[in-house]
């Protein structure tokens, strides 16, 4: 191929590369923002997908378990920030900030409790890229495929799956009314306090699959600090794609996008350190300019006994 | 035999009793109104009935069997639907979701969207409600999402059916179409309970009437042929209440406050159309007219708090523009419409919201230090001169009753000897007897020479305090009167925008 | 102990919530603190003991838990502040970046200034450099509607990325092996108060501008106005307050001294910029301002207890001990506790609960006075 298929080819590679755990983290955001509650705890939960995943995998020597584990625990810190503010009516932003901070505590002292390392894991089973057998054969769509892995495609049906519970089941519209206005949902016998905490629980399990990705497929490893803010990034893609599952998914590969280049030109003419700016940047520019017309749920913040 | 009874249901919340002993019963096919001041009991009683409360003491018997309602979705099984004042609704979702959520006909593990869309379709030609199912809540009138909520209860097959307070935002033309309905459905065999503290409305349309007061029934089976506005307003406060204009004013002297070519947009709307109107020193103009129909804005303008299109204030000859802080150094009071939202910080003492908004004012701070002297004696003489119960000015604004959180609004703006006193709603969420004693206030301010603007959706507040009336509709004013030119009707006919030399005769509307 | 005449009751009683409230959070987190150290294998007692005695049993413990506390009270104070008018400043770690920066910068680069003036002009520069940042955190906020929240925490990866990239690169000491800057002069050191320690002056300037901050918002107008602010935002605009000005002022504040924590950082301890020079000091003023209930007065103290507890771990014995990472979970469990007064209340009316019955049997017997 040419050089610029070339560089081509690697964009649209890394661009699904780096997309998938935004999709997966955007996508839990999305389901926590429409129970009517700040996806602002994925960063922590993600860190905690990420990190158990590895420890997972680590002791049973299969990256599925690991997943099972990061997926789990996504879960358990999601619930902090859920009863913390269902049941005892916290400030979302600050019950968000504390899943953060836990994570981020959490995550090094174990490090150091188990492994005595200050910030890195050792190197665990994680997934390899998935052979797809003839598919491959198929010019351009099958090579970009050849380098994904199977989480990937787990991914796509998941994001599928996530548009149809959100828009085409019963409760899947009681979520979202839950999100819109607890108090009229109440009164109409739906079950406020248990939709909350459905739309909690699967932002943290889909953050911590999230997470899992980052340290079981993007590497073998967990290093500290590796979700490096995409967390937040990923509760500004789900309401840039306005909290659904293929909004986000899109908004997801447009971040992808700009941050696959940023690998891409690294090594290069600019600092590699001013590249890694340009997703936060990019992220910023949307916080600023990109959010006017997107739309929280009416019930943010609210609660039904109110 | 009765289709509902509530029997010695009582229910206390922390420092009140809400429900004393309350018996309460409901024939099949019958329209029964329940009637009340605000605080009464009566959104208690029907909170209990739908299971959103649980009562202390009491039974419930449903078609002659006890129930236990333990959450709304009993309620709803049973057949008992509630229409909440305010409304129930999701603006973001369609009419059809809307009445289907929590009751979806399902296909599958979806739900089935055409089956809904048939069901609901046929409900609103049967009942000629007139709504396209997949409109967008947020995008009808008042009074057809009332329709929706209606149609609520009816897609659960409700055989019991609770309004609480319907009419509060409708129009007259809007009410007539829902008695239209009441009757329509009690015709199709529904119980029918209002919860209202309208009397003209209550006898248009009951065939019976309760009373409810602090908590007490006071009677029950009050048929409406036999009763008089004044009769059922005397249960409903317990004392003789004057109805009437209370205190003429003596002295109206020259223009004080002007306002001219006021427009006002808001989102690309025209929420004012320019209008103009003077306030005479020791006169209160009165503006009557609908919520929504542009008070907020013309509130907004008058306090400094938007920025109208055009608009040209002058307070004795000197024009006054700017931010809302100009506006209160310039001599202009505001009672806001709102005072939990706008006009106190609740979470903060009694002693700091007195001094909300003249916190800069050179009889209080020193080079921007507070003075804690002066902010004392002050405070001490607010809560004197205004009456505010308290047992001391350090407690948090939360923790005072609605009419003593008013006061506090009230002394803080009338303390700094305003010019003129803008005042929205003063008495809203206010219970009788402070309400008296605000107006009081507002009459001695005008006696004193002030100019004082009253903005109300209480018809009968801007009937007995105004020395002029306006009325807004649509943000214009379409008529200019004296107290007693025109009939409370004819007044509401104008606040729908409807012109008065349409003859209505109504001898149960004619009361005044 | 500079903040021992703060055990007062009505002094503390700020934001939200009481001294109650902070006290027990930082005990259940304490007890939560020390069930982890249990499950980890070792005798939460003996850690405890152990903290205790490394972190006020001797003057080097004292020095050494006020020189830990020095950042936490800066950055502290930076949220602190923010907070009074509902304001999230999760960029503080990005304050203190460029203030560390800023201010080494001055003081590697401009020699020609005598001592004092030298460190006074580096000091102001790293904090007006922190306080940019936030007015520029602020301007979005106001201008735009940006979430303060998301776009601090932007600013802080790509404020980290690009000190980063100067100290590796352009301003990089020739011939260094490591990531730093160019040493700062002598004359712009900030002087240790304690020889052979790392507590300097800038804890006595971070005390002093903590009780101004206290008095400010108590005494006067626009103390006032924050407080409104923070309290009901619709009221503070209806009564004329003018809102923006004051957010843009006191996220400026914030920045300004977050970047003071920086400054302090590169003038004081390490004497020129390196990467890395902040380890998360910027996430760790939550907690502390968590804990002090958002009171300036009461960051001193908090800020006191988190320093001793990080200067005890730290001599904590390597390999006999649980590792000093703890002290960030407890940290963060602060942050759970405190903001959750309604768990407070109901542990606290649980515990209550033996003791209520043997009152109210006692009661019974004396006859009562109910």
């Amino acid at each position: 191929m040419g050089d610029w298929a070339n560089i081509l080819y690697v964009v649209v590679v890394s661009t699904i590369r780096m997309s998938v755990p935004m999709i997966l983290a955007s996508v839990g955001a999305a389901f926590s923002v429409r129970a009517g509650i700040m996806a602002l705890g994925c960063e922590g939960m993600m860190i905690a997908g990420a990190f158990f995943a590895v420890m997972g995998s680590f002791f049973t020597g299969s990256p599925w378990m690991g997943i099972l584990f990061g997926i789990t625990f996504g879960i358990i810190f999601s619930l902090l920030h859920g009863v913390l503010n269902i049941r005892y009516k916290v400030n979302q932003t600050l019950s968000g900030m504390s899943v953060n901070l836990l994570a981020a505590a959490v995550a090094p002292l174990i490090l150091q409790i188990i492994w005595k390392s200050k910030g890195i894991s050792p190197k665990v089973e994680s997934f390899k890229k998935l052979d797809i057998g003839f598919l491959e054969e198929i010019p351009i769509l099958g090579s970009i495929l050849a380098e994904q892995n199977i989480l990937f495609y787990v991914t796509l049906i998941l994001v599928v799956v996530g548009y149809y519970y959100m828009f085409k089941t019963p409760q899947g519209l009681r979520m979202r009314m839950v999100g819109e206005n607890p108090v009229a949902a109440n009164t109409v016998g739906i079950n406020v306090v248990g939709y909350k905490y459905l739309g909690v629980m699967l932002s943290g399990a889909f953050n911590g699959l999230a997470g899992a990705y980052l340290s079981l497929a993007q590497l073998d490893m967990y290093i500290d600090g590796m979700t490096a803010g995409r967390g937040y990034i990923a509760m500004v893609i789900s309401t840039f794609g306005k909290n659904s599952p293929i909004g986000a998914m899109l908004g997801s590969l447009f971040f992808g996008f700009f941050d696959a280049l940023q690998t891409i030109f690294q090594g290069g003419v600019i600092p590699s350190q001013i590249v890694r700016t340009l997703p936060y940047v990019l992220t910023m520019l949307v916080v600023v300019f990109g959010l006017k017309s997107a739309r929280n749920p009416a019930g943010m913040g609210k609660h039904h006994d109110e | 035999m009765d289709m509902l009874q509530m029997k010695n249901i009582s229910k206390s919340f922390p420092g009140t009793k809400a429900l004393d002993s309350v018996d309460f019963y409901l024939k099949e096919q019958e329209i029964l109104s329940l009637l009340g001041e605000n605080g009464a009991g009566k959104t208690t009683l029907m909170k209990v009935l739908y299971g959103m409360l649980h009562p202390d003491t009491g039974e419930i018997y449903y078609k002659g069997e006890q129930i236990h309602q333990k959450s709304p979705l009993d309620a709803i099984n049973k057949g008992i639907c509630m229409v909440h004042q305010h409304f129930m609704l999701v603006p973001a979702f369609t009419v059809m979701d809307n009445i289907i959520v929590g009751n979806e006909p399902k296909s599958g593990l979806f739900v089935d969207e055409k089956k809904a869309r048939e069901e609901v379709k046929a409900l609103i030609s049967r009942f000629n409600f007139n709504i396209n199912p997949d409109t967008r809540v947020e995008k009808l009138s008042v009074g057809e999402q009332q329709r929706v909520e209606i149609l609520k209860a009816l897609y659960r097959k409700a055989d019991v059916i609770i309004l609480d307070e319907p009419t509060a935002v409708l129009t007259p033309h809007e009410v007539d179409s829902l008695f239209v309905i009441l009757r329509k459905l009690k015709e199709e065999g529904k119980s029918i309970v209002i919860i209202t503290h309208k009397l003209r409305e209550t006898m248009a349309i009951a065939d019976r009437i309760n009373v409810l007061r602090d908590g007490r029934m006071i009677e029950t089976d009050i048929d409406p042929k036999n009763a008089t506005i004044h009769s059922l307003s005397e249960m409903m406060v317990g004392r003789q209440v004057a109805l009437g204009i209370k205190r003429p004013a003596k002295n109206i002297g020259g223009v004080a406050f002007k306002v001219e070519h006021l427009k006002v947009v808001e989102d690309g709307v025209v929420k004012i159309k320019g209008i103009d109107f003077s306030i005479r020193r020791g006169e209160i103009l009165g503006i009557a007219g609908i919520e929504g129909n542009g008070q907020t804005q013309l509130l907004e303008s008058l306090t400094g708090l938007n920025t109208p299109v055009s608009m040209k204030i002058t307070l004795d000859g000197k024009e006054i523009k700017g931010s809302a802080d100009k506006f209160l150094r310039s001599g202009i009071g505001h009672i806001p419409e709102d005072r939990l939202t706008m006009g106190l910080a609740t979470e903060m003492t009694i002693r700091d919201n007195l001094i909300l908004g003249y916190h800069k004012s050179p009889s209080l701070q020193k080079n921007g230090i507070l003075s804690s002297k002066k902010i004392n004696d002050y405070s001490n003489k607010c809560r004197e001169d205004f009456n505010i119960k308290t047992p001391s000015i350090d407690v948090k604004a939360k923790s005072l009753s609605g009419g003593n959180q008013q006061k506090i609004v009230i002394a803080r703006t009338f303390s700094h000897n305003p010019d003129v006193i803008i005042a929205a709603h003063p008495t809203r969420g206010v219970d009788v007897g402070a309400m008296e004693y605000i107006h009081s206030k507002l009459l001695d301010l005008r006696d004193e020479g002030k100019a004082v603007l009253l903005i109300s959706a209480d018809l009968d507040e801007v009937r007995s305090l105004s020395d002029r009336i306006l009325v807004l509709y649509e943000g214009k004013i379409v008529s200019e009167s004296m107290p007693g030119d025109l009939s409370e009707v004819q007044l509401g006919l104008l606040m729908t925008g409807n012109k008065i030399d349409e003859e209505v005769k109504d001898e149960i509307r004619e009361i005044d | 102990m500079k903040s021992g005449k703060l055990i007062n009751n009505r002094f503390l009683k700020s934001g939200s919530g009481s001294f109650t409230t902070s006290v027990m959070a930082f005990l259940l987190a304490i007890i939560v603190g020390g069930i982890l150290i249990e499950i980890a294998g070792f005798s939460s007692l003996a850690t405890y003991g152990a903290i205790f005695r490394g972190s006020l049993g001797s003057t080097k413990g004292i020095v050494l838990s006020l020189s830990q506390a020095t950042p936490l009270l800066l950055t502290g104070l930076s949220f602190a502040i923010a907070f009074r008018v509902r304001i999230i400043n999760t960029g503080a770690e990005g304050q203190v970046y460029i203030g560390a920066m800023a201010a080494a910068l001055v003081g590697a680069y401009v020699n020609f200034l005598p001592g004092i003036t030298h460190v006074a002009v580096s000091v102001l520069v790293g904090m007006i450099a922190g306080g940019m940042v936030g007015l520029f955190i602020g301007f979005l906020k106001i201008k735009f509607g940006a979430s303060e929240v998301i776009v601090g925490i932007m600013l802080n990866e790509i404020l980290i990325l690009i000190t980063a990239w100067l100290s590796t690169g352009p301003l990089m000491t020739p011939g260094s092996a490591t990531a730093q800057t160019n040493p700062i002069l002598e004359t712009a050191r900030l002087g240790r108060l304690v020889p052979r320690s790392q507590l300097t002056w800038a804890l006595v300037l971070a005390v002093i501008i903590a009780f101004y901050l206290e008095w400010m918002i108590r005494k006067t107008t626009l103390g006032y106005e924050i407080q409104v602010i923070g309290s009901n935002l619709k009221a503070a605009k209806t009564a004329g307050i003018n809102v923006p000005k004051i957010y843009l002022l006191t996220i400026f504040i914030s920045g300004a001294i977050a970047g003071l924590g920086g400054a302090a950082l590169s003038l004081g301890i390490h004497y020129r910029f390196i990467e890395g020079i902040s380890t998360g000091f910027g996430f760790a003023g939550i907690p502390v301002a968590a804990l002090a209930m958002y009171s300036p007065a009461g960051v001193v103290v908090s800020s006191f207890l988190f320093g001793a507890l990080r200067a005890g771990a730290m001599t904590l014995n390597r390999t006999t001990s649980i590792p000093i990472e703890f002290v960030s979970v407890v940290q963060a469990l602060v942050v759970v506790f405190v903001a959750a007064p309604m768990l407070i209340a109901s542990i606290k009316k649980n515990l209550m609960k033996p003791f209520n019955g043997i009152r109210n049997k006692r009661e019974s017997i004396k006859g009562g006075d109910a």
